[in-house]
């Protein structure tokens, strides 16, 4: 594998609020390089976004960030704001789920686009504009240099996220985090914006993290995957490990949620029973065990002591975090 | 789930407690409970002080500074505490505190018609939407258009002597008053009744009265009770207004905004600025108080009020 | 722009008839009036006779309905009372004749407006600069000392009536202290030092007591403003701190602000009624407080119709600024 771009090392992110601190991520690590795409999966609540946005130096004042964020080996956890905003948006951007509230409703999207550029390059507002339609053109907005005059709400929900994604790519930034970016749209136009972001990643070379529920697209477009669970990772590996050889209960439970095309739909889909414990309420033992249908099958040990990411033998770098050395038989 | 914690506690309830959490609220409702207690105790504590609002003391004015008040502020003293009136001597407590009167009858008594009328009106419009709607909405439109102060001193060319002026207060500001209330819980209540709730009600052959009873009212009470709060001290203020313009309570029933007026001649000869400063600080603190109040209760009611049209 | 042009005509075309709604209530309102006025003017004796004539001369011998349609006509082309020598000529657009004042109600009105207009307008540019200014320090440092204070000026402002505030400003400032002049208006065109200089004080009461109100607005706007998902994208961009305020922020504040600002405006001959008696000038408002003492019911309906027509033009500027300010309002 290439040298990664970014790399994240045992990041932790504790919000202090008034029911007391909140430990949202709680040690996580992954790695992206150039070209590749990182899958980040896991249910809701589980610390996903705020793991992006602790790259991106965009937590709220009230959160606690430890750990290492290194863009091409340098640190950028605990860098000046001022430091930071230079590579916001310029060596890392970011695409958001709802991109009509994402974009400045008072502002057209060329110059929402221009501003991006000039926030990162002295030009004229002349050459920055050019830059916008150019841009909008290449995300495959029909008749970029009209259209960029209009406002977000004039565009479908399709070419609105087309227009933030020409946002995000206009500085040809290394790094592309897309937050869940097509759940808010139907099922075609997810698939026109994959293809889209698998065309420009194969274009300019940028390293993916692509946050999705929707393990259909990350069979698709993933290299690695991380699964997360309440804060921390469950398991860790190559898109083939997760889908052929999935070691963690949790990641067998979030398989079996997922409808299926190439096999006969089951009487019904099979979803984790339960629901996540909220950051922080099971301190000792293993966070999944109180829906884990494995958990008999070790014992005490997962109520007991935490189970770490572990390598699995002669798998590569396909590590889980789960007391149950042997794989896993699918239970139905 | 968490929500079965926070279900069992009713709204009033999370509402009080939170109004015991929040110090402007506290520091308001202080205030607001010290000024009605004064306010509804006025013709006591003058006669407690042993005076009234009528009696001229010229023998305490002096003559040589154009008959204001003898001594220092403004003659206060044990038998007047606020010292007196200049020019006739007149005893300034117990103006103050009857002023203080007049202003918070007038101002609740209009909150209270404007509240209900305004209440009625704006959810019977959004219920029944239609025709009666829409000329309610005109009609509003027209209020809003109207010069309200203009009109209101305007008025007292019109109406007879004879009629009562507080009466008539009361009867403009809530011909006025009403209107704003109508407005927002119309456009609250409107959204209300597209939920399916309400739906619900009135397909299991809930009567109008009803639904608007059960399922309108108890949701709009939190805004109904802030604007409410917040229109205290404006109709405190309006009072004052119109008061110090000469087109208030005619004299001699005291009222703070007229002796602010009278106060005038004094602030600008500097002869005695006592006059202005107790009605005036008296005035102040009313406003206050019922402002911080009604900001307690807009925060603990998480009410927002964006002012759009 | 056609659909602008359509929007204005009917805006304009509404505001007029809520005008003519407006005023046929006013002259209905001020007519029934129990005095007559033609008593004032018939002088002693006033025998039956002369009271007749006088009647007949102001035309109230004439159905209420009648002096309307009167009234609206003299606005158009112009009125006459009485013939001959006597006769008195009103010129259009007339809006009225004050016999006690022996003026045209028009002239009366726009030689007192530019004393109340040079208050009003003054204090407005202050309170305006003054008060979002301060809205927006305020919501920067939420919960810090800056805020506090704001906040604490603002509630002072808001608890405070404006004649108070203008005479306890006269007794520190134009006594005690004896740096400004207490009272008195000196016209721009006689020397703007001294117009400046005898406005300061009026100028900057109702700046701080209105300001109050736009600080409290601005700054909740703000902070609910600064929530929103589009700020966040502005802060990936890689946009500093001042400009996700002003640049991103800002705009979607100022759309509440200017609907305020439109309302206070319209209602700003009201208060400056006040300060005009606090600060001895003669503007409108004193205008219309004496004609109300004389019985002078063409004054009154003029100053009273004239404030209504400053309100609906208000409304109708803040219609059409919302349309520039928020592309999302359409004007179809
Ligand atoms: N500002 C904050 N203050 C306190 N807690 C927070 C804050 N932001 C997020 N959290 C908590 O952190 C946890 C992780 O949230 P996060 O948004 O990362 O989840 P997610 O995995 O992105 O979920 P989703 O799939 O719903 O987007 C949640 O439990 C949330 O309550
Ligand atoms: S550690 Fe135990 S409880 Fe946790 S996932 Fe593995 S088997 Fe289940
Ligand atoms: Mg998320």
């Amino acid at each position: 594998m290439a040298e990664p771009v970014l790399e994240v090392h045992d990041l932790h992110v504790t919000f202090s609020t008034e029911n007391g601190p909140v430990p949202a991520v709680d040690g996580i690590d992954f790695a992206v390089a150039p070209g590749q795409t990182l899958a980040i999966v896991g249910e809701s609540g589980s610390g996903k976004s705020v793991s992006s946005s602790a790259v991106m130096g965009l937590l709220p004042s009230n959160a606690d960030v430890t750990g290492e964020v290194l863009l091409d080996g340098r640190q950028l956890a605990g860098l000046p704001n001022d430091e930071l905003r230079k590579i916001r948006g310029n060596d890392i951007a970011m695409v958001f789920q709802d991109a009509l509230s994402a974009l400045n409703p008072y502002y057209s999207v060329g110059w929402q686009v221009a501003e991006a550029y000039r926030l990162h390059h002295d030009v004229p507002k002349k050459v920055a504009r050019r830059r916008a339609v150019e841009m909008l053109d290449k995300v495959g907005i029909p008749d970029a240099a009209r259209r960029a005059d209009s406002y977000p709400h004039e565009f479908s929900g399709g070419m609105r996220q087309r227009v933030v994604i020409a946002m995000a790519l206009v500085n040809d930034p290394r790094v592309l985090i897309a937050d869940e970016p097509t759940t808010a749209l139907d099922v075609t136009v997810q698939a026109q914006i994959m293809r889209l972001l698998d065309d420009v990643q194969d274009e300019f070379g940028t390293a993916l993290i692509l946050i999705s529920h929707d393990l259909g697209v990350v069979a698709e477009v993933a290299d690695d995957v991380l699964v997360m669970y309440a804060g921390r990772a469950a398991e860790r590996g190559t898109v083939r490990d997760l889908f052929f050889r999935a070691a963690h209960p949790y990641s067998l439970g979030l398989l079996g949620a997922m409808p299926r095309v190439d096999v006969p739909p089951k009487p019904r889909l099979t979803t984790i029973p339960g629901t996540p414990p909220g950051p922080g309420s099971i301190t000792t033992g293993c966070p999944f065990q109180p829906r884990c249908a494995y958990t008999h099958l070790v014992g005490e040990r997962c109520i007991t002591e935490r189970p770490e990411l572990t390598p699995r033998p002669g798998e590569g770098d396909h590590e889980a975090a789960c007391h149950l050395g042997r794989r896993p038989e699918v239970i139905l | 789930m968490s929500s079965s914690v926070a279900g069992t506690v009713s709204p009033t309830r999370q509402a009080m407690r939170r109004m015991r959490r929040d110090r402007s609220a506290r520091v308001g409702l202080v205030v607001v409970a010290l000024l009605i207690v004064i306010a509804a105790a006025a013709p006591l504590l003058v006669r407690l002080a042993g005076q009234d609002a009528t009696t001229y003391h010229i023998d305490l004015l002096d003559p040589a500074r154009g008959n204001a008040p003898r001594g220092a502020i403004g003659g206060a003293s044990g038998t007047h505490w606020f010292g007196v009136e200049p020019l006739t001597g007149r005893d300034l407590f117990s103006i103050v505190v009857l002023g203080l009167r007049t202003s918070l009858f007038i101002a609740v008594v209009v909150t209270l018609i404007t509240t209900v009328v305004g209440t009625l009106a704006g959810i019977s419009a959004a219920y029944f939407g239609g025709w009666y709607d829409a000329v309610l909405s005109r009609l509003l439109d027209f209020l809003f258009g109207f010069p309200q102060l203009v009109f209101m001193i305007a008025l007292g060319i019109v109406v007879p002597a004879r009629f009562p002026r507080w009466l008539l207060l009361i009867l403009v500001l809530s011909f006025f008053g009403w209107a704003g209330l109508a407005r927002l819980i119309r456009n609250q209540a409107r959204s209300l009744v597209a939920r399916e709730f309400v739906e619900a009600a009135r397909s299991v052959g809930s009567s109008g009265w009803m639904v608007i009873t059960r399922e309108l009212l108890p949701n709009l009470l939190g805004p109904v009770l802030v604007v409410a709060t917040l229109a205290i001290p404006g109709y405190i203020g309006a009072e004052a207004a119109l008061s110090f313009l000469g087109v208030g309570v005619p004299p001699p029933t005291p009222s703070l905004g007229r002796s602010i007026s009278d106060s005038i001649a004094w602030v600008y000869t500097g002869a005695d600025p006592w006059f202005l400063l107790f009605p005036g600080a008296m005035l102040f603190l009313a406003v206050l108080g019922f402002t911080l109040l009604g900001d307690g209760v807009r925060d603990v009611f998480d009410v927002r009020l964006r002012r759009t049209n | 722009m056609p659909d602008l042009v359509w929007f204005l005509i009917r805006r304009l075309f509404g505001a007029l008839l809520v005008m003519l709604a407006l005023s046929l209530a006013v002259y209905l309102i001020f007519y029934a009036i129990p005095a007559d006025p033609a008593h004032l003017a018939c002088g002693k004796p006033c025998t039956p006779d002369r009271l007749e004539q006088a009647r007949h001369f102001m035309q109230l011998d004439q159905s209420t309905l009648q002096q309307y349609l009167n009234f609206l006509k003299g606005i158009v082309a112009g009125r006459t009372f009485g013939d001959g020598t006597a006769a008195v000529h009103c010129n259009a657009p007339c809006f009225g004749y004050s016999f006690p004042l022996a003026r045209p109600v028009t002239t009366l009105i726009t030689d007192r407006l530019p004393i109340t207009a040079s208050i009003a307008l003054g204090a407005a540019v202050l309170w305006l600069l003054f008060g979002v200014s301060l809205g927006v320090i305020a919501a920067l440092n939420r919960g810090r000392i800056l805020d506090r204070l704001a906040v604490g000026v603002a509630l002072a402002g808001v608890s405070t009536p404006s004649f108070l505030l203008g005479l306890l400003a006269i007794l520190v400032f134009g006594f005690w202290l004896n740096m400004v002049p207490v009272n008195g208006y000196v016209p721009l065109t006689e020397s703007p030092v001294d117009w400046a200089w005898h406005l300061v004080t009026p100028w900057i009461v109702l700046a701080i007591l209105q300001a109050a109100s736009y600080i409290r607005l601005t700054r909740s706007q703000m902070l609910e403003e600064l929530n929103l998902d589009y700020i966040t994208t502005a802060r990936a961009k890689g946009a500093g701190e001042a400009r996700v305020v002003l640049t991103h922020g800002l705009r979607g504040v100022l759309v509440p602000v200017i609907t305020l600002f439109g309302l206070d405006l319209g209602g700003l001959l009201g208060g400056a009624i006040l300060t005009e008696k606090v600060f001895s000038m003669q503007g409108l408002g004193d205008l219309l407080i004496s004609a109300v003492g004389q019985l002078d019911v063409a004054v009154v309906v003029g100053v009273t119709l004239f404030s209504a027509f400053l309100i609906i033009l208000a409304n109708l500027v803040v219609d059409i600024v919302h349309g520039v300010l928020d592309p999302r309002v359409s004007h179809g």
